[in-house]
C-alpha cells in the first residue's frame, strides 16, 4: 500500500507505445505512470515494485492482459491491485471476462480522458479504503489476541491459586470435602478455599470476583490470600469479612468486588457460623430435607468501606452437606437461552445422597447436558462439605458462668468450674490447670479491663469433651489483646525477676490452644486443653 | 486457703492448703510478713496441700525470697504436685528458689 505524500504510481501497460503516451499524458499530472509495453514486463514491474493501481490492455503479444491479470490475481501480494482493462474491443463478452478474473474496470479506447482520470481516482480511493479496513481489521485482530492472551493468563493465575489435591485432608475422617471450578472462556473470577483455622475448625469459602482477565484473576489471588491471613486469628465470619471489605475497598482504583460466602464450621461437632455477603445463597441437604441458607449479613465486598457484616450459626448434622456454589451454576444458559435456574438444581438435590466428589461432579453434568453445548458464560464453582461422623452431643457437657468485675468473684466461678469439672470425671491436674487460667484471665480482665465506672458482666464457658476442654471467656471492655504482650524474661536472677508477665506466660503455656478476637464489641479469648488418657 | 505456721528449731515451716491465687495471696503474704517482721530468716514453705498457685501466688514467693535474702537469711520451698512444678517450671522459678521433693530434705539444705 502506498498512503504517502508521494504520487500514486500508476502501471500503463500496452504494446502500442503511443497509447501509452497518450494516458502519460492525462495522468502524468496528478500520478507517478510507469509503462511497460508487454505482460512479461508488466509482471517483473509489478513484482519488483507493486503500483497502486495497473492500466492493462487485453490484446498484446506474448501474454495476454487476461493472462497477467490472472497472475495478478493469484498472488497474494498483487491480487489487491486494482486493474482496469484498456481495450478497444467493445464487445460485451469481454468485459465480462474480465470481470470474472477480478479487474476492477473497463475503460475503451480511444480513451477519453475526463472518463479515464475519474475512473483513476475513483479505484484509487476504493483502494485505499480497502487498505485502511484491513488494516484497522489487523489492529483489531491483533487486540482481540492480546486480551485472548491475557484471559488465558487470568486463568492460569486462578487456576494456580486453588487448592486441587483430593482428599484434601486425608487424616481426618470426620468429614469429606470437595470443591470444583470449571472456568469459563471469557467472564470470570470465581475461587474457592477451606483451610483449617485451628484444630477444629475448618474454613469454608467460595466467592465470584467481577469482571474477567488478569485484573480479576489478580483480585481474587489478593481477596482469597487477605481471607485466610484474617482468618487464623479471628474465629468470627463476619469479623473476617468485615476487615477484608476495609482492606479490599480502602484501595480499589478499578472499583472491583467480590461476593462471598464463608462458613467456620467445627468439624467436631459440625456447628458453623457463616457469612454472606451478596452472594447467592448456599443449601444444606439434610437426607431427605433441602434447605436454603438465605440469611445475607452484608453487602458485596470492596465496595463500600466500613460496613459491618454479620453473622448466623446454624449445624450440620451426620451425613449432612453444605452445598456452597456460584451463580455460574444456576444461570448457565441452554441453547434456547433459559437458564438453568435454582429450581433444577434444587430438582437434582433433592434425596441426594452422594458423597461431595460425586455430587459436585454429578451437578457439573447436570449443567453441561442442559447446556447442550451453548458456550459457558460465567465460571461454575462447587463447594460440597459432609459430616461424616460426629461427637454424640451428650458426650459433651457445658458450664455456662458469668462474673462481675470484681476479683472475688474469681473464687466462686473457680470453685463452680472446679466442682462441675471434677464431677464429671475430668482429672484434677486439668482442673488446676483451668483454675490458674481463669484466675490470671479474670484477674486481668477486672483490674485493667474497664475504663468507666459502668457495671460489666464476664462470661466464661466450659465445654468438657471426652478428649478436651474448651474454656471461652469474654469481657465487653476496652480492646485488648492479651497475647499481643511480650512475655517476661524467666533467666533473671532473684533480685532482678519482676512479676509482671507472667500471668499470660502460664495460659499460653498450660494450655494447648489459644485465641483471642474482638468481636461485636468483646474480647473474646477461647483455649483448648487436651486431656490425657 | 489455710495456712499453719510450726518452728523446727530455728526454721520456721508454713504449710500453705488450697489455692494461692488472687484472692488468697494478699492473706499469705500478711502471715509469711508477720513471721518475718518477727524476726524469722529461715522459712520453708511446705506445699504438700497445695492444689494450685497462680502469678498471685508467685508475686509473694518473690517478694518473701528477695525480702529474705536481703536481710541474709533464706527461703526454701518443698513438696509441689505436678500442676505447682509445671508453674515453677514455665516461671522459671524452679532455677531462682531453692525446692526440694519433701519437708526432710527441704529442712537439711539449710
Amino acid at each position: 500500500m502506498t498512503v504517502s505524500a508521494s504520487k500514486p504510481v500508476i502501471l500503463a501497460v500496452d504494446d502500442t507505445p503511443e497509447n501509452l503516451d497518450v494516458v502519460k499524458g492525462i495522468l502524468a499530472t496528478d500520478y507517478m505512470v510507469k509503462a511497460a509495453i508487454n505482460g512479461q514486463m508488466a509482471l517483473k514491474i509489478v513484482e519488483k515494485a507493486p503500483p497502486d493501481l495497473i492500466l492493462l490492455d487485453i490484446m498484446m503479444p506474448g501474454i495476454s492482459g487476461y493472462e497477467v491479470c490472472e497472475q495478478l490475481k493469484a498472488n497474494p501480494d498483487t491480487r489487491d491491485i486494482p486493474v482496469i482493462f484498456l481495450t478497444a474491443m467493445e464487445q460485451t463478452t469481454d468485459e465480462a471476462q474480465g470481470f470474472e478474473l477480478g479487474a476492477a474496470d473497463y475503460i475503451t479506447k480511444p480513451v477519453n480522458p475526463p472518463i479515464l482520470k475519474a475512473r483513476v481516482r475513483t479505484h484509487l480511493a476504493l483502494k485505499q479504503s480497502m487498505d485502511e479496513l484491513q488494516s484497522a481489521y489487523a489492529i483489531i485482530k491483533k487486540h482481540s489476541d492480546r486480551m485472548e492472551q491475557e484471559l488465558n493468563v487470568g486463568h492460569d493465575i486462578q487456576m494456580s491459586m486453588l487448592p486441587l489435591e483430593f482428599p484434601a485432608f486425608p487424616e481426618r475422617s470426620e468429614f469429606s470435602l470437595h470443591a470444583t471450578l470449571k472456568p469459563a472462556r471469557e467472564v470470570g473470577g470465581d475461587f474457592y478455599d477451606f483451610f483449617f483455622v485451628d484444630d477444629d475448625h475448618l474454613c469454608l469459602v467460595v466467592g465470584d470476583v467481577s469482571g474477567k482477565g488478569v485484573p480479576a484473576a489478580l483480585f481474587m489471588a489478593v481477596s482469597k490470600t487477605m481471607i485466610k491471613s484474617q482468618a487464623t486469628d479471628d474465629p468470627s465470619p463476619a469479623s473476617i469479612i468485615t476487615r477484608v471489605n476495609d482492606d479490599l475497598s480502602a484501595d480499589n482504583p478499578a472499583s472491583m468486588f467480590v461476593t462471598l460466602f464463608i462458613a467456620i464450621v467445627n468439624t467436631r461437632t459440625g456447628d458453623f457460623r457463616f457469612t454472606n455477603a451478596g452472594h447467592n445463597p448456599p443449601y444444606i441437604l439434610r437426607g431427605d430435607k433441602l434447605e436454603c441458607l438465605d440469611q445475607r449479613h452484608g453487602p458485596i465486598i470492596g465496595a463500600v468501606e466500613g460496613v459491618a457484616f454479620r453473622e448466623d450459626s446454624a449445624a450440620l448434622g451426620l451425613a449432612d452437606t453444605l452445598l456452597i456454589f456460584t451463580d455460574g451454576v444456576t444461570e448457565a444458559m441452554s441453547p434456547a437461552e433459559q437458564l438453568y435456574s435454582e429450581a433444577r438444581l434444587e430438582a437434582l438435590l433433592a434425596n441426594a445422597k452422594d458423597m461431595p466428589e460425586a455430587l459436585t461432579g454429578r451437578i457439573i453434568d447436570d449443567v453441561e447436558n442442559y447446556a447442550a453445548g451453548a458456550e459457558q458464560a460465567d465460571d461454575i464453582t462447587i463447594l460440597a462439605y459432609r459430616v461424616e461422623s460426629q461427637s454424640d452431643a451428650s458426650e459433651v457437657q457445658t458450664l455456662q458462668l458469668s462474673a462481675a468485675a470484681d476479683l472475688k468473684e474469681i473464687e466462686r466461678v473457680n470453685s463452680e468450674f472446679e466442682e462441675f469439672a471434677l464431677a464429671r470425671n475430668v482429672p484434677p491436674g486439668p482442673v488446676q490447670k483451668v483454675c490458674i487460667v481463669l484466675d490470671e484471665l479474670l484477674n486481668n480482665i477486672i483490674s485493667y479491663g474497664f475504663d468507666d465506672d459502668e457495671s460489666h458482666e464476664i462470661s466464661v464457658d466450659v465445654a468438657v469433651y471426652p478428649d478436651h476442654l474448651l474454656v471461652e471467656v469474654s469481657d465487653d471492655g476496652i480492646p485488648f489483646n492479651p497475647f499481643d504482650r511480650v512475655g517476661p524474661d524467666i533467666t533473671l536472677s532473684l533480685e532482678e525477676r519482676e512479676i509482671g508477665g507472667l500471668g499470660v506466660l502460664l495460659v499460653t503455656e498450660m494450655m494447648d490452644d489459644y485465641h483471642y478476637q474482638r468481636h461485636k464489641n468483646k474480647n473474646s479469648v477461647t483455649m483448648t486443653l487436651k486431656l490425657q488418657d | 486457703m489455710e495456712i499453719k505456721t510450726t518452728e523446727t528449731g530455728d526454721i520456721n515451716v508454713i504449710e500453705v492448703a488450697g489455692h494461692l491465687d488472687t484472692n488468697t495471696s494478699p492473706d499469705a503474704e500478711s502471715a509469711i510478713n508477720t513471721l518475718i517482721d518477727a524476726g524469722a530468716q529461715k522459712v520453708l514453705i511446705n506445699f504438700a496441700a497445695l492444689e494450685y498457685i497462680s502469678s498471685a501466688g508467685l508475686r509473694v514467693l518473690l517478694a518473701t525470697a528477695k525480702k529474705l535474702k536481703a536481710s541474709g537469711g533464706d527461703l526454701k520451698i518443698c513438696s509441689l504436685n505436678d500442676t505447682v512444678q509445671e508453674v515453677f517450671d514455665i516461671s522459671g522459678f524452679s532455677s531462682i528458689l531453692t525446692v526440694s521433693n519433701d519437708q526432710d530434705e527441704a529442712l537439711a539444705s539449710f
